[in-house]
C-alpha cells in the first residue's frame, strides 16, 4: 500500500493535463489507467478545439446541448490553449487558423445568427459571411453553402500529442504514471479513500475519477450512482492530400467538421454514430455512417472527392444525459472528485485549472455551479441504464 | 442497408485454396462467386504471365491455367478485379469494389476468405533504397513478367521460399549473388531426417538447392542482413551473424536485394467478420480459430488457405477442398466418405511435412526476438510514415503491451500500408508481440467516389428491385453483429 495527494483514475486528457496542474503544485500524485495512456476517447476524438458556438447535434443526440452556457466556458478554454505548447515545451501541433460553420439553408442561417449574440456576449469574436464571402474566404467550400460563421480561434491540436504532453509533465513533475491498471476498488479509508487496482493500493484524501465513458463505473465503485449516456462516435481520415485546407469546417445544421491534420491527411467526423459502442473491448466504425459523413463532406468540400478514405475508427465518448460538461465533488461524499462529458477535448486546459483550484480549495476560474455531478444523481429510477 | 447480391458461397481470393473449394462446390450445383483483386485468378502461386509474356517464354506452372478453366467450366461466377474492402453493418455482407472502382455489395449464405498470406519483411538501415523489395516481389516479376528484379541480386530472409525465387532468377539469367538464411535450416541434422517421410517434397526442395549449387550460388547460413548503401538505387549490402549483428561480417555488391521472412496469414477480413483470431505460439501471428474443416467461430465463415496459417500451395487447396466438403455435407449433399477421407488425409500428411520444415527454420516468434537487436535507432521502421526504431522504442515503454497505442503514439502504422509492411516489425521493436493491429474499415483505401456512389444507390433503393436483394434489404439491421454461433472454437484441431 502506498500513499498519494491525489489519485487520479483514467490518463485520458483530463486525467493527464489534471496531473500535470496537481503535480505542479507539489502533490505526490498516481494515475491509474486501465489500459494504455490516451488510448479511449482522447485518443480517438477529432481534436477540434472548438471555440465558436457549438450549435449542432450529432446525428442521434437526443437533446441539445446549452449553447449560451457553453460559450463562456469555451472562452476560457481558449485562452488557455494559447499557451499550452510553451507551457508544457512540447509540439502538440497546436493550430489556431480558425474556422468556419457552414450554413445551407434559410433556417440553418438564421442559426448563425443566433448564435453569433452568445459568442458576443461571451467576447467570442465572429464574424457572418454570405456564401459568396465565404467561398472567397476559403475558395474550398461548395456552391451549397449560404453562410458561414468564421471563428479566428477555432483551432487543431493533436490529440495523439496532447495527452502523452502532459502526462511527460506531470511525470517530470514527480507524478506516477500507473498504464495497464484497471481500477477494480474505491472505498472510504479514514477521511480518505483507498484505491485497488490489481496488487497495487493506493490511499490519498482526494480521488479525481475522469474515466470518460467509465466515469460512472469507477463512480459506482465507491457507491456514487451516476447517470451517464456514453455513446460511440465514429472518424474517418483520407491519405494524404496537398490541397491545402488551412482552417476547421464545420456544419450548423448536420454532423460535419473536417480538417486537414499536419501530416497532410484530412480528418472528416462530426459526432456520426459508430456501429456499437463497446465498453469492454473496442467499438467498431461503421459502413452507414461513413457513407452519410463523406457524402456530406463531399457536399460541402467538393475537392474531398478526389481522395481516398484511408481509415475509420471509432471511440467512446463521455456524453450526460444533458449533453453538459459534469465537473466538481459529489455531493456527500468528500474528496471524490469528477470531471467529464462532452468537449472534454477542447476543455481539458480548463478543467485541469479547475480541478487544480478544487483540490487547494479555492475559487474555480469559471462559474461550475451549475455543471456539478448532483445533477447526474437525480431521478434515477427512471434514468438508471 | 442497400440492395445486395446474393450467392450460396462467395469466396474471396482466387489462390489455390479458394479455387479448389470454388471447383468442388460449383460442381454440386451451388452457386458460387470467386472475388479476387487481381486482374486473373492463380493467387500468387499461380500467378498467371501476362499473355504477351506467355506467348514469348511460356507458362509459369501451367497446372494453374488448367485449374483456372475448370473452375471457370464448372459454372463458378469469377470476378477478378474485385477489391474486398469491407464489410457493412449487418456483419456479412461483403463491400467490394470493381474494376472501374464502382461499388458492389454481395452476400454469401457461406462465406470463404481465402485471402492469402503477406510477406514478413524485417527493416534495416537503407531498406527504403530503391532495388530493396522482397522475394515475393522479386517472384511476382518474374512469373508475371518475366522480368528479373536486378542484374546482380541477393536474397535474404529466412524460409525455404527463398530458394524457388533464387532459381526463378537464375532462369531470367540474374546473377544471384548470395542467399543469407537468418536460421541454419540446410545442415543434416536429427530434425532433417524426418523429412525423408516425405520424399516428394523434399526432393522439391533438394531440386532448388542443387541448382544453386550448380550455379554456385553461395549460402550464408545463421546471417542477416543489417544495412544496405547507395545512392540512386542499393548498391552494396552488408551482412552479420544474426547472433552477433553489430559486427558486419561481409559486404556484397549488388544492384538488388530481396528480404523477407517467410509470411504471415492475411486475416485483416476474417477478423473484420467478427471471426475470433488466437495467437500462434510459434508464429506470434494472429490465426483465426478453426475446426479441421475451416469453420470459424462464425458458422457461416470459412478460413482457408495461407489466411488460415502459413503452410504452402498443396496444404492451401486441401484445405480449400476440405472447407468445400464440409459446406456440402451441411447443405445435404451426398458426399462419398472415401472422399471426405482423401482431402483429409492428404491435410494431415502435409501438416506433418510442414511441422518438420518449420522445425529447420528460427520460427517467427524467435525472429520477433532475435531481429530488433539489428535495428538502430536511427533506422525508419515505419516507410510510410517515416517512424524511426528510436521513436518506437521510446513509447514503447510508456504503451509496452498495446500494439495499438504504440501505433497511436508514434504514426507507426498509420499510412497507405495500414501496417501490412511494418506490422511485424513495429510489434517486435515495441516487445507487444504477440500482437497485430485491430483491423479497420476499409481494409484497403477506397476511394471516396465509391462511397458516394454507395449512398446514391442507397437513396435510389426503391427504384430497383432485384428479387433477392428485397428479402434481406429491407430492414435496417441492428447495430449488433451476429453472434458467433457453431462448434466451439477452441481446441479441435486448428488448420494450423
Amino acid at each position: 500500500m502506498t500513499t498519494a495527494d491525489v489519485v487520479i483514475i483514467g490518463a485520458g486528457v483530463l486525467g493527464a493535463s489534471a496531473a500535470s496542474r496537481l503535480a505542479r503544485d507539489g502533490h505526490r500524485v498516481v494515475v491509474l489507467e486501465r489500459g494504455a495512456p490516451g488510448r479511449e476517447g482522447s485518443g480517438t476524438t477529432a481534436g477540434n478545439l472548438h471555440v465558436q458556438a457549438v450549435h449542432t447535434r450529432r446525428p442521434g443526440q437526443a437533446v441539445p446541448l446549452d449553447s449560451a452556457r457553453f460559450t463562456p466556458l469555451q472562452r476560457a478554454a481558449s485562452d488557455l490553449w494559447q499557451d499550452v505548447e510553451d507551457d508544457l515545451d512540447a509540439s502538440v501541433e497546436l493550430r489556431r487558423s480558425g474556422g468556419f460553420t457552414v450554413a445551407e439553408t434559410p433556417a440553418q442561417v438564421r442559426e448563425l445568427h443566433d448564435k453569433q449574440a452568445w459568442e458576443h456576449a461571451a467576447g467570442i469574436t465572429t464574424e457572418i459571411l454570405d456564401g459568396d464571402a465565404a467561398r472567397a474566404a476559403l475558395p474550398q467550400l461548395g456552391p451549397s453553402v449560404a453562410a458561414a460563421t468564421w471563428c479566428p480561434l477555432d483551432g487543431y491540436a493533436n490529440p495523439l500529442k496532447v495527452t502523452p504532453a502532459y502526462l511527460a509533465d506531470a511525470v517530470r513533475h514527480g507524478a506516477e504514471l500507473v498504464p495497464f491498471a484497471p481500477v477494480t476498488g474505491v472505498a472510504r479509508d479514514g477521511g480518505g479513500w483507498r484505491v485497488t487496482a490489481g496488487a497495487r493500493q493506493v490511499v490519498a484524501p482526494v480521488v479525481i475519477d475522469v474515466a470518460g465513458p467509465w466515469l460512472h463505473r469507477i463512480a459506482a465503485l465507491a457507491g456514487i450512482t451516476l447517470d451517464l449516456a456514453p455513446v460511440a462516435i465514429q472518424m474517418h481520415a483520407t491519405v494524404r492530400s496537398p490541397a491545402g485546407l488551412p482552417h476547421l469546417v464545420q456544419h450548423i445544421g448536420e454532423g460535419l467538421s473536417v480538417k486537414q491534420v499536419s501530416a497532410g491527411n484530412l480528418l472528416v467526423g462530426g459526432g456520426w454514430p459508430a456501429r456499437r459502442l463497446d465498453l469492454d473491448g473496442r467499438s467498431d466504425a461503421g459502413v452507414d455512417s461513413m457513407v452519410g459523413n463523406l457524402a456530406l463532406a463531399v457536399r460541402i468540400l467538393p475537392f474531398v472527392r478526389g481522395l481516398r478514405l484511408l481509415r475509420a475508427w471509432a471511440g467512446p465518448l463521455a456524453a450526460t444525459p444533458d449533453e453538459m460538461p459534469v465537473i466538481g465533488e459529489v455531493p456527500g461524499s468528500p474528496g471524490f472528485l469528477v470531471a467529464g462529458g462532452t468537449y472534454a477535448f477542447t476543455f481539458a486546459p480548463l478543467w485541469a485549472e479547475t480541478l487544480r483550484r478544487l483540490v487547494a480549495g479555492a475559487e474555480p476560474p469559471v462559474d461550475i455551479s451549475d455543471l456539478g455531478p448532483e445533477r447526474l444523481m437525480q431521478d434515477l429510477p427512471e434514468k438508471k441504464r | 442497408m442497400t440492395r445486395h447480391e446474393e450467392r450460396d458461397v462467395v469466396i474471396v481470393g482466387g489462390g489455390p485454396a479458394g479455387l479448389a473449394a470454388a471447383r468442388r462446390l460449383a460442381a454440386a450445383g451451388l452457386r458460387v462467386t470467386v472475388l479476387d483483386e487481381q486482374p486473373e485468378l492463380g493467387g500468387q502461386y499461380f500467378r498467371r504471365p501476362a499473355p504477351e509474356v506467355a506467348r514469348v517464354w511460356g507458362e509459369h506452372r501451367p497446372e494453374g491455367r488448367r485449374l483456372v478453366e475448370a473452375v471457370r467450366a464448372a459454372g463458378v461466377e469469377c470476378r477478378t478485379g474485385h477489391l474486398v474492402w469491407g464489410v457493412d453493418d449487418d456483419g456479412r455482407t461483403l463491400l467490394v469494389s470493381d474494376p472501374a472502382e464502382h461499388p458492389v455489395r454481395l452476400r454469401g449464405r457461406y462465406v470463404i476468405v481465402a485471402t492469402g498470406a503477406y510477406e514478413r519483411p524485417f527493416p534495416f538501415p537503407g531498406w527504403q533504397l530503391p532495388g530493396v523489395t522482397t522475394p515475393g516481389f522479386a517472384q511476382h516479376l518474374a512469373a508475371a513478367d518475366h522480368t528479373p528484379i536486378g542484374e546482380r541480386v541477393l536474397l535474404a530472409g529466412s524460409g525455404p521460399f527463398l530458394l524457388p525465387v533464387a532459381c526463378s532468377l537464375l532462369a531470367l539469367g540474374v546473377n544471384v549473388a548470395g542467399i543469407a538464411e537468418a536460421g541454419h535450416p540446410y545442415r543434416p541434422g536429427l530434425r532433417a531426417l524426418g523429412a525423408v517421410r516425405h520424399p516428394a517434397r523434399l526432393r522439391e526442395l533438394a531440386g532448388y538447392a542443387a541448382r544453386l549449387a550448380r550455379a554456385r550460388v553461395p549460402l550464408w547460413q545463421d546471417t542477416v542482413v543489417v544495412r544496405a548503401d547507395g545512392g540512386e538505387r542499393v548498391t552494396s549490402v552488408t551482412l552479420a551473424a544474426t547472433a552477433a549483428p553489430t559486427r558486419a561480417v561481409r559486404t556484397v555488391a549488388v544492384d538488388a536485394l530481396c528480404v523477407g521472412y517467410g509470411f504471415r496469414p492475411q486475416s485483416d477480413l476474417a477478423r473484420m467478420l467478427g471471426c475470433a483470431v488466437r495467437t500462434d505460439p510459434a508464429t506470434g501471428d494472429a490465426t483465426p480459430v478453426l475446426t479441421a474443416s475451416g469453420r470459424s467461430t462464425r458458422d457461416d465463415v470459412y478460413v482457408i488457405g495461407e489466411a488460415a496459417g502459413i503452410g504452402g500451395a498443396p496444404i492451401a487447396a486441401a484445405r480449400g477442398l476440405t472447407a468445400a466438403l464440409d459446406i456440402l455435407a451441411r447443405e445435404g449433399h451426398d458426399v462419398p466418405a472415401a472422399e471426405l477421407r482423401r482431402p483429409a488425409r492428404a491435410g494431415r500428411r502435409l501438416e506433418r511435412f510442414k511441422k518438420l520444415t518449420d522445425a529447420l527454420y528460427p520460427a517467427p516468434a524467435e525472429l520477433a526476438r532475435l531481429l530488433p537487436a539489428t535495428l538502430p535507432d536511427a533506422a525508419t521502421l515505419c516507410r510510410c510514415e517515416a517512424v524511426t526504431a528510436g521513436e518506437v522504442r521510446r513509447v514503447a515503454r510508456t504503451t509496452a503491451g498495446d500494439v495499438n497505442a504504440t501505433k497511436a503514439w508514434t504514426r507507426a502504422g498509420m499510412g497507405p500500408c495500414q501496417g501490412r509492411e511494418c506490422g511485424f516489425a513495429v510489434s517486435a521493436v515495441a516487445r507487444t508481440s504477440p500482437d497485430v493491429f485491430p483491423s479497420r474499415l476499409p481494409v484497403r483505401p477506397v476511394p471516396v467516389t465509391t462511397l458516394l456512389e454507395m449512398a446514391r444507390t442507397e437513396a435510389t433503393r426503391t427504384e430497383v428491385a432485384p428479387t433477392e436483394a428485397t428479402r434481406a434489404g429491407a430492414a435496417r439491421p441492428e447495430a449488433a453483429r451476429p453472434e458467433p454461433v457453431g462448434p466451439e472454437p477452441a481446441g479441435e484441431g486448428e488448420a494450423a
